[in-house]
């Protein structure tokens, strides 16, 4: 972050250096030219000059929009006047990631984008961000056969981070990502074609083939190994091949949970349009077998026969069904407890198993350990909160269901991460009773409680200052976060609609000092800059 | 103005534009004479005869002839490779620039030309009475000034396509014309030309070139035509470049123009014509390679490297030797080959030798046992480097045989990285300099606004950087997606979902077609016809043998002889096709499959044929059939055996049997039938394999009604066509069945409001996704024989001008081209194929009432159904009635 505070004596040496990159600038820009069109001559005149100024002058840059105003001699002067610097508001210890692309490594493990990954990493660094983080996909890394890795793509990703002295967090992603088009590896999805009940499944029977089911963590489906065991031996060595970034570079790992990497059932696929909450996952064979002894042990064997007959499907309104009924809904019921418990509770011995595995494993390197636990916040706002129920999480307004799990991380010592921490509860739809703000909180509390660290993320790219306004929000009030992790980076990140006010945004994080509104009163008492002034508010 | 330069001013870095190396690791005793027989990655230059020179024999016999020390009489290869090359040729042509009276004082028209061939566009604006004070910025011209093909550039600029025409001495020359008239308060054109196949800019002295159209003051040193009239502007480009570096430190646009005007400008001032010749240069890539083998001698001990390149002129090879494992270049011992000098004692300058008669240049280098790699880079000229793909050549020379695959490859994965520019490394120093030395002092908390903004250009231009570069990496649906709502460029990229996005299709057969047994044939005669009404695509019937005549239930997919007619006349009909020019797509039955056999229960679920498939290939939930396969994906056909496309070796042979009809028949796409069976996933699959020109599906479900009241919001309907569109990630179009539902009820009901949806967009698919709605009103289900849901009769030219007129790919059906709305039709495609609407274009909804709907497509086509009243505003546009009929007008804009 310090990158960005600048100042020193050497205006001289500095203009002179700057122009002298200039220069050379002009071919190096010009070269992306060839790749995508994406300026135009608006503006006779050099290249260099035109990018910038387009995008500036849209998006409202104070620095830019000032200094093209100002005669340039006085610029010395009149920033030595911006000596008393207000206090940041944020706390300064908060660390900024970006996350790379979802797909930076291919599956032929070579670096995707590797120049506009450079260029981006460059500028993230310029900008003072702290880190980035890296999806590190099952399916690429070990993709040809059990036990074989191959990790060349992530290590050349990890020395391009090293070499821009930037920090890395490495997110070890144990599913399948359609939106990257990352499978899981071939050799379980074989296993999966003759063995389907590896996979979790709902009702109709329509199985979820981008995660394994929890309820073959500790099977020998892998030729007598379970997915427990080749999930350590691959964290083993990733540690190995790793080892010289441990620590330095590589400050943190998380591992993944479930869908997506959360620890949550994989009830909800997409946030589409529909009212659905999701659907029960409990109905592979091991979920059934499991459900079926536990039944029979609590003394009720019928209740094990099936998941609740009368929840809803996916596309029917959450509260309309007999089981999730805001009143009278079998959810309050013996029964419901019964099933719900148990569902619950095989999600957290789930997350607890992932998380010790991790935790044991890299205890001997002095890197934090992170897992993200699922932000449901759609029907929140309801008494059964179908949407958490369904994801495993037994959260209704009757019982806080984030205790059990928050616990986990604690007695793993494990940081929590949040993703959606940009959500609004006013840009949520007002017919699926979402509030993600109240459910963060209440996640927030636990994680207090019991004193672990949480890391935040946003669910989706910013489109507008408003989502960013709701970020700072999350990371300065009280509930602020040690690191926040932008997602992520790619051609939106990078665009001219978005990347101003990314900047912006950071800036604003970093440096409040500079802030349009201080500019403009300590402009003030200098009569040299009243024009400045003027274009100030024109900008604004 | 004579002392005019044309510069280009972007060309491509070489550094960056070396192709990728073949690689070779040879056996360690390569056989003599077959060394020559290098697999070149890339079809390179013409002199693959000379490689015979490589071979351990020939080698020999040279070093031999030669003095060098190297008495070489047994060695081993241990290290060959042919590297591309790209070499930057300059070529050179002349930008005419002419401006002519038009028909009267007051039309004027500016013609650009340029004498290279290429895609060129012409990227200008206008600047307008009063726009002084906004130094650089341009405007758009007002539409009429706008050439044929124009698209707008956000709000400030257009393009336009340069087009191709002949001079008189016959070569090819491309110009555009823009004609205006003075009386529109436009002061200046300013323009430059770019090169879309490179992506180069020619500018005008680094500026926009610039045609003034009244007199007044704006010395820029620019303006072009300035001979008469004007008087001269003196000592313009020397005042320029000073400003130039006065301002550069803290401004980075070039705004000097008439800024500085005092005066304002004069009118009135007489323009006159004038022609100018300006010369451009455009740097070309032409392929070269270079070859390096390494032998060594037992004897000696001694590594014997030789490299040939058929590049021309006198090549210097500019080398150096690693000594350990680092990539520093140091100098080997002595004794140097001949012709070799000592660079700065860093490196080593050899010209390579001409070969007698030959193209090619060699040398040999004898070097040191002990050293790890011989270092490179070719230098042709002073400013003319080669190397390898932005990196020195390496050449490794370890005795312990590196397998250089394995060294090649992590010296492709640096490459990479390192390929970004120096510069921004140079930044990052200096800023951590900076840094440091506001550790030392960090008392005084002063900061400079100029260091900080230089960041902050930096960052922007990284950020541009890694956008250009991604966004180039986003596949084409989504692309579309963002640009759709923005603004369009029409994109001439062939996409399967779209074609060239100007396709206009005909359905060249209906219900009966094959009761003639000979409709081939019958075609066959057609075609010339078809293509002269303007049709760019046609879709013929499905051709594999089938149980019922028409083709839609088929048995064996490899037995193309049909009603239709046989596999030879069907091939002879493509061919025909092609010749005048229209694409032909097959009607591919993918959903069901009628069996050959009967299973043990008597039901007909076991195939024959080619692909033989039993009931593991059918669907498991359709009762009638007793498949083994999964539960279906989509819905049932219940008339013949749903083909579970969830199989594998189901997929398999049918993107095998898809890329065989591309082969065998010559199809360039698909029509899908009933694509709701299956999911859109397994289309995307079809298509990715068969690489189609075009392909469209066939997504048709009821629309929504209300107490048998067609609603008004089809939004469901449209979106399940949509969602099956995404499903196959927008590689395939769909039929829009929404808006010809919507239409029948518009025209039949006299419910024209239908047409506009609450957004005032079309409220078809074609409203959402234009470019993947293929618009139809009829086709051999809904009318023809069977009629199963006929257009409202006598309407159907309003239907035509509707889908003929509006984005999206207009599908026009048999029955109606021979028909007596034949010349109808006629006219309306070719108002289409005019003013260049394609599947992108933009619509404005003008009039959606009970009588009556109107539209301006792309701001060039006014178009009206419905009895009731609509002319089009003349407003920027002066219309000209194009076309009409009962109950349509069609206008275009002059």
């Amino acid at each position: 972050m310090e990158v960005s505070v600048i100042g020193s004596s050497q205006v001289n040496n500095l203009g002179r250096v700057d122009l002298r990159y200039r220069e050379v600038g002009l071919c190096s820009f010009s070269k992306n030219l060839n790749f995508a069109k994406i300026s135009s001559p608006k503006y006779s005149g050099l290249f260099v000059g035109q990018s910038s100024i387009s995008w500036s002058s849209k998006y409202l840059f104070p620095l830019i929009v000032k200094a093209s105003a100002t005669a340039q001699t006085e610029a010395a002067v009149t920033s030595e006047k911006a000596s008393g610097t207000r206090r940041s508001e944020v706390d300064n210890n908060l660390m900024l990631y970006v996350g790379l692309p979802l797909d930076a490594v291919s599956s032929t493990n070579t670096i995707n984008h590797a120049r506009a990954i450079a260029a981006g990493l460059k500028a993230l660094k310029l900008l003072g961000v702290d880190g980035v983080e890296l999806p590190i996909w099952w399916g690429i890394a070990e993709k040809e056969a059990r036990g074989q890795y191959n990790w060349a793509g992530y290590l050349s990703v990890a020395e391009m981070v090293q070499k821009m002295g930037l920090k890395l967090h490495v997110s070890l992603c144990f599913h399948a990502c359609k939106e990257s088009r990352v499978p899981l590896p071939e050799w379980v999805s074989q296993i999966g074609e003759s063995q389907p009940d590896i996979y979790f499944t709902d009702r109709s029977g329509q199985r979820y083939k981008d995660c394994l089911s929890l309820s073959v963590d500790d099977l020998p489906i892998f030729d007598g190994k379970t997915p427990i065991q080749v999930y350590k031996e691959f964290c083993e060595n990733f540690k190995t091949s790793f080892s010289s970034f441990m620590g330095s570079t590589i400050t943190g790992i998380s591992i993944g949970l479930g869908p997506d990497g959360e620890l949550r059932y994989p009830s909800y696929h997409k946030p589409a349009k529909s009212q659905g909450a999701g659907e029960f996952q409990c109905y592979d064979k091991n979920m059934l077998s499991h459900l079926k002894q536990h039944a029979e042990a609590s003394g009720n064997p019928l209740w094990g026969l099936s998941g609740p007959h009368d929840a809803p499907s996916s596309k029917e309104l959450a509260t309309s069904s007999g089981f999730l009924k805001e009143h009278g809904g079998s959810w309050e019921s013996q029964y419901g407890d019964f099933f719900l418990s148990w569902y619950a509770g095989q999600l957290i011995s789930h997350g607890d198993r992932l998380l010790s595995l991790a935790s044991s494993t890299f205890s001997d390197v002095p890197i934090a350990v992170s897992g993200k636990v699922p932000l449901m916040h759609s029907w929140y706002q309801t008494r059964s909160h179908p949407a958490e129920l369904m994801a495993g999480i037994y959260n209704t307004v009757n019982r806080d269901g984030y205790e059990g799990i928050i616990e986990v991380f604690s007695r793993n010592s494990c940081k929590a991460i949040l993703p959606g921490i940009d959500l609004a509860d006013e840009d949520q739809p007002k017919e699926t009773r979402s509030s993600p703000e109240s459910l963060l909180e209440q996640i927030i509390f636990s994680c207090r409680k019991y004193g672990i660290e949480i890391s935040g993320q946003n669910a989706r790219i910013s489109g507008s200052p408003s989502g960013f306004q709701q970020i700072k929000k999350s990371l300065t009030g009280e509930n602020a976060v040690d690191l926040f992790t932008y997602q992520r980076m790619g051609a939106s990140f990078f665009s001219p609609e978005h990347f101003p006010s990314f900047t912006a945004f950071v800036r604003d994080l970093r440096q409040p000092q500079l802030h349009s509104d201080d500019l403009a009163v300590e402009k003030v008492d200098s009569a040299e800059s009243l024009p400045e002034k003027n274009v100030q508010m024109q900008a604004a | 103005m004579s002392a005019v330069a044309t510069e280009l001013l972007v060309h491509y870095s070489l550094r960056r534009r070396t192709l990728v190396p073949g690689i070779h690791a040879y056996s360690r005793r390569a056989p003599p004479l077959y060394l020559n027989c290098t697999r070149r990655p890339l079809s390179a230059g013409p002199s693959l005869s000379s490689f015979e020179l490589k071979a351990p024999k020939a080698l020999t016999l040279r070093a031999s002839a030669s003095t060098d020390t190297a008495a070489v009489v047994e060695s081993d290869v241990v290290f060959s490779e042919t590297f591309s090359l790209k070499r930057p040729v300059k070529v050179e042509g002349k930008i005419t620039i002419r401006l002519v009276n038009g028909k009267d004082e007051e039309n004027w028209q500016l013609i650009v030309g340029c004498s290279l061939p290429g895609k060129w566009v012409l990227h200008w604006g206008v600047k307008y009475i009063g726009d002084v004070g906004r130094c650089s910025e341009w405007d758009q011209p007002p539409p009429e000034m706008r050439p044929p093909g124009s698209i707008a550039i956000k709000d400030y600029a257009i393009e336009s396509p340069l087009e191709k025409s002949s001079t008189l001495e016959g070569e090819s020359f491309y110009e555009v014309k823009i004609d205006f008239n003075t009386n529109n308060s436009i002061t200046a054109i300013n323009f430059v030309l770019k090169d879309e196949d490179s992506g180069s800019w020619y500018q005008h002295r680094g500026r926009d070139f610039k045609v003034p159209l009244t007199e007044y003051r704006h010395d820029d040193g620019n303006v072009v035509g300035a001979k008469k009239g004007f008087g001269i502007w003196p000592g313009a480009f020397g005042q320029l470049s000073n400003m130039l570096l006065k301002s550069e430190g803290a401004e980075n646009k070039m705004d000097f123009t008439s800024c500085e005007s005092k005066a304002p400008p004069q009118q009135n001032s007489r323009l006159e014509g004038f022609y100018e010749e300006h010369p451009i240069v455009r740097e070309t890539l032409v392929d070269n390679s270079v070859t390096v083998s390494v032998t060594q001698c037992p004897e000696t001990a001694k590594n014997l490297l030789y490299i040939e390149t058929d590049l021309p002129g006198d090549v210097i090879v500019h080398w150096g030797v690693c000594k350990d494992k680092g990539r520093k270049w140091e100098l080997p011992e002595q004794p140097y080959p001949s012709e070799t000098k000592v660079f700065k004692n860093k490196a080593l300058r050899t010209l390579l030798q001409r070969k007698e008669g030959g193209t090619c240049s060699s040398g040999s280098f004898t070097l040191d046992v002990g050293l790890t790699a011989f270092v490179f880079a070719l230098k042709l000229n002073e400013n003319t480097w080669l190397n390898n793909m932005g990196k020195d050549f390496y050449i490794p020379l370890s005795s312990s045989r590196v397998l250089n695959k394995e060294h090649s490859q992590s010296h492709s994965a640096n490459k990479t990285k390192e390929s970004s520019t120096a510069y921004t490394d140079g930044i990052i120093n200096e800023i951590r300099n900076l840094v440091s030395d506001i550790a030392s002092e960090k008392s005084r908390k002063t900061k400079i606004k100029e260091a900080q903004e230089s960041i902050l250009q930096e960052i922007e231009k990284l950020a541009a950087e890694a956008y250009s570069i991604f966004r180039s990496a986003i596949p084409t649906f989504t692309e579309e997606e963002v640009s759709e709502a923005e603004v369009l460029k029409p994109s001439v990229k062939i996409a399967s979902g779209t074609g060239s996005g100007f396709e206009v299709v005909c359905q060249g057969f209906n219900w009966e077609s094959h009761k003639s047994g000979r409709w081939y044939m019958e075609l066959h005669q057609k075609a010339a016809e078809l293509s002269s009404l303007g049709f760019t695509v046609v879709w013929l019937p499905p051709p594999t043998e089938s149980v019922s005549p028409e083709g839609y239930m088929p048995k064996d997919l490899y037995n193309l002889n049909s009603r239709y007619g046989s596999i030879d006349e069907l091939k002879s009909l493509v061919k025909r096709f092609h010749e005048v020019g229209i694409m032909v797509l097959g009607d591919a039955v993918l959903n069901h499959r009628c069996a050959h056999y009967k299973n043990q229960n008597g039901i007909w679920n076991i195939f024959g044929g080619r692909l033989n498939w039993d009931d593991r290939a059918v669907v498991a939930d359709d009762p009638h059939f007793q498949g083994r396969g999964n539960k279906s994906s989509g819905d049932n056909f219940h008339a013949a055996p749903n083909i579970d496309h969830s199989q594998e070796f189901v997929r398999k042979d049918l993107k095998e049997w898809l890329c065989w009809l591309r082969q065998e028949i010559g199809y360039d796409g698909w029509r899908l039938d009933f694509v709701r069976g299956f999911w859109g996933g397994y289309v995307k699959d079809y298509i990715d394999a068969s690489e189609p020109y075009f392909a469209v599906g066939e997504y048709w479900d009821s629309l929504n009604y209300t107490y048998g009241e067609m609603d008004h919001n089809q939004d469901a309907h449209r979106q399940r066509i949509v969602d099956w569109i995404n499903a196959t990630n927008g590689c395939a179009g769909a039929f829009d069945v929404t808006t010809k539902g919507i239409l029948h009820s518009a025209l039949e009901r006299y419910e024209y409001w239908r047409l506009s949806d609450e957004k005032g967009k079309p409220p078809g698919v074609v409203g959402w996704w234009p470019s993947r709605a293929v618009t139809f009103i009829e086709n051999h289900d809904t009318g023809s024989t069977q009629g199963h849901w006929r257009f409202p009769g006598g309407k159907e030219m309003q239907g035509y001008a509707y889908i003929l007129t509006h984005p999206g790919t207009p599908t026009v059906f048999y029955d109606h081209i021979f028909s007596d709305y034949q010349s109808e039709l006629s006219k309306l495609i070719s108002v289409r194929t005019r003013n260049k609407i394609h599947c992108r274009s933009i619509v404005k909804v003008m009039k959606a009432e009970r009588d009556v709907y109107a539209a301006i497509i792309d701001e060039k086509v006014a178009m009206k159904i419905g009895p009731g009243y609509y002319e089009p505003q003349t407003g920027p546009q002066k219309w000209s009635l194009a076309t009409e009929g009962k109950d349509y007008k069609v206008w275009e804009a002059s």
